[in-house]
């Protein structure tokens, strides 16, 4: 009973593994490439679902001059890929994820609410220092939307978030050796340069954006007015095919733009599963030179 | 070999930096949650978001000096929730208040000190014999001259567009209307905005809204023009006389309507001057839990003006209520419309 229990886990987990990589399959129907000629190139897509929780920390003035604090979840796909056009040395990252943070004043009769998405996609030129460390740098697009609400206030009770950024990333891998597992150890910060971002002004209602007055909404970001870095440490505990990605994530934003300040702060641990997916094109036969270059470890 | 050393020493050594330098920008003041710390996180609530400070003259660097040495460590929570009451007092505003727990503070002589001007048992009685029709919060009928009576208590909730269609279509025959907001506190400007849509035949200019762009007394934008517009999809509009009856307790939202319904040519305001409360409240709060709400965004009609002080009703149309006459079941502020309407009294 106990053997068939496992089997019935083992196959579920297969089958949910099997769909969530479908949309990495569809996409990478063209990873097996000939553009070298002495080789066929395959480059796996290493996707990670990870669950994060821990705790937060918000403060926005536009709804009230006191900080709150409280507890984050977040929901978070990660894809990386070796480049087409280089693979050995640029790699490709797209991120979404998905975030609630519920938010208690210092007295805990007030509550504030943050919901948002996120989406980011970059390249990143690495190089290998030794054969277990991979150390990169790169650039990134990221689109982040969100809310911040509180019930007590009337007629300002929300606080939109919204930015476009350009970001500078780095990246660092270390494979080693736990006793006899092999992990990879992997450190992604992120930190947004330059965008644009929203904000409406120091008393302005969102009644009178409404009305139509939608001047001096979108401002310009740099470091004085929007500073935001995003820290993460994995590490991917390789169990044959499938990984488990556990880790830390420090997310910081902090803004001031119309005498408006905002801080949102979490720490989180991660939990998730990662692994690497090769979709092999059936009418095409694989070269006995085929060369794997993967995202993220040797 | 070296060069990839010098890469990563750099690359991680920016990082840190970054993290370090970056994190610690733009404070946030905090105060303290003891008695010190809230009179001085209420008075800088006030100071930098309040609105009418210099509309009112008010020195609220002087309102400072007057409470701050009444606070101390020694006091009980009721008695600074008197003594910050007190502070907030001072701007005599109907749309601040302070909420604790145990009572919320509300400046009440804005009211209090003026004539009450309706009593709506009268009208119930001695105008309908009780004998109305009612949707929601609002009661209509018609009274014994043949002209509507709509009695509007409050913005809080919108009638729907039908239901207003059907009231207007009920008194489809009638020569003119008379719209009934006194003691209507106020609400949803949205709500009023969808009545008032029905006395405009387009896109009508009804005033303007500034905010405040920084924490200084005279941090304001520029007037943005607020617009009504007629309500979409075939819906009843009304273009026969209509008159608007006000006491001191129109407030707020109500307080918006007056002042966008006076500029309408077939409009008169009859009774008495609006309580005002033209200004958009915020809501804040203090270090130890207690609410604060206060005007931040001020309203002006279309020429500019600003009705805190409330709406003048229009011109011959100042009426009070006859005690004496009210004893015997007459509203001298309705029987002035009705004479006004049917012709009895020109001005």
């Amino acid at each position: 009973m106990a053997l068939f229990k496992a089997k019935i886990v083992r196959g579920l987990f297969m089958m949910f593994m099997a769909i969530s990589v479908a949309m990495p399959l569809k996409a990478q129907s063209d990873s097996i490439t000939a553009e070298n000629s002495s080789c066929d190139i395959i480059r796996p897509v290493m996707s990670a679902y990870t669950i994060e929780a821990g705790g937060s920390n918000l403060a926005d003035t536009y709804l009230s001059p006191i900080k709150y604090s409280g507890w984050a979840l977040g929901l978070r796909y990660e894809r990386m890929q070796a480049m087409k056009f280089n693979p050995e040395n640029w790699i490709m990252k797209l991120t979404a994820d998905i975030h609630l943070d519920r938010t208690l004043n210092k007295v805990g009769n007030a509550t504030m609410w943050y919901a948002g998405v996120a989406f980011e996609w970059g390249m990143t030129r690495r190089y290998s220092i030794t054969p277990s460390l991979t150390l990169g740098y790169g650039g990134s697009a990221s689109l982040n939307a969100g809310c911040l609400y509180t019930q007590r206030n009337g007629n300002n009770p929300a606080s939109a978030k919204a930015a476009l950024t350009l970001n500078l990333t780095g990246f660092a891998a270390w494979s080693l050796k736990v006793g006899s597992l092999p992990v990879t150890l992997i450190y992604q910060p992120v930190l947004p340069v330059t965008g644009i971002f929203f904000s409406p002004d120091y008393g302005e209602l969102y009644y009178e954006i409404f009305l139509g007055n939608h001047t001096g909404l979108v401002h310009p970001a740099w470091w004085g007015n929007y500073f935001s870095l995003n820290n993460r440490l994995t590490a991917d505990l390789h169990f044959g095919s499938t990984s488990l990605r556990i880790g830390y994530a420090c997310n910081i934003l902090s803004t001031k733009v119309s005498n408006i300040t905002t801080r949102m702060v979490t720490n989180e641990a991660i939990l998730g599963i990662s692994g690497e997916w090769i979709s092999l094109n059936p009418r095409k036969s694989l070269s006995k030179k085929a060369k794997i270059i993967r995202a993220a470890w040797k | 070999m070296e060069m990839k050393k010098s890469f990563l020493q750099s690359t991680l050594t920016a990082f840190f930096l970054m993290t370090v330098l970056l994190t610690g920008c733009h404070p946030i003041e905090e105060y303290e949650n003891n008695n010190v710390g809230n009179f001085e996180a209420l008075w800088a609530v006030i100071d930098q978001h309040y609105c009418f400070l210099d509309e009112k003259g008010v020195d609220w660097d002087a309102v400072y000096e007057k409470y701050k040495p009444q606070v101390n460590s020694t006091l009980g929570r009721q008695n600074l929730f008197i003594i910050l009451a007190d502070m907030l007092d001072e701007l005599k505003d109907g749309h601040v208040n302070l909420s604790a727990p145990f009572e919320t503070s509300y400046y009440r002589k804005w009211w209090s000190d003026y004539p009450q001007n309706f009593d709506q048992r009268i009208i119930e009685q001695y105008y309908f014999n009780f004998d109305y029709r009612s949707v929601g919060s609002v009661f209509y009928g018609w009274l014994p001259q043949g002209i509507g009576y709509i009695r509007y208590p409050s913005f809080s909730a919108s009638l729907g567009a039908g239901n207003i269609d059907y009231i207007l279509s009920y008194f489809s025959k009638a020569p003119a209307l008379i719209i009934d907001i006194r003691d209507n506190g106020g609400g949803e400007v949205l709500a009023a905005d969808d009545l008032i849509g029905r006395f405009i035949s387009g896109r009508t200019l009804a005033g303007y809204i500034c905010h405040k762009t920084g924490p200084g007394h005279n941090d304001f934008s520029d007037p943005n023009p607020i617009y009504i517009d007629t309500p979409k999809g075939g819906h009843l509009l009304w273009n026969k006389p209509v008159v608007v009856l006000t006491n001191r307790s129109t407030f707020s939202a109500a307080n918006y309507f007056t002042m966008v319904m006076k500029n309408l040519p077939q409009v008169t305001v009859i009774g008495a001057t609006t309580g005002g409360g033209c200004g958009m409240p915020f809501s804040s709060e203090l270090p130890n839990g207690w609410g604060v709400r206060f005007s931040a965004c001020p309203v002006y009609d279309v020429n500019g003006v600003c009705t805190e002080f409330g709406v003048e009703p229009s011109e011959g149309c100042q009426v009070d209520m006859d005690p004496v006459a009210a004893f015997y079941g007459h509203d001298t502020i309705l029987d002035f419309a009705v004479d006004y309407l049917t012709g009895k009294v020109s001005l």
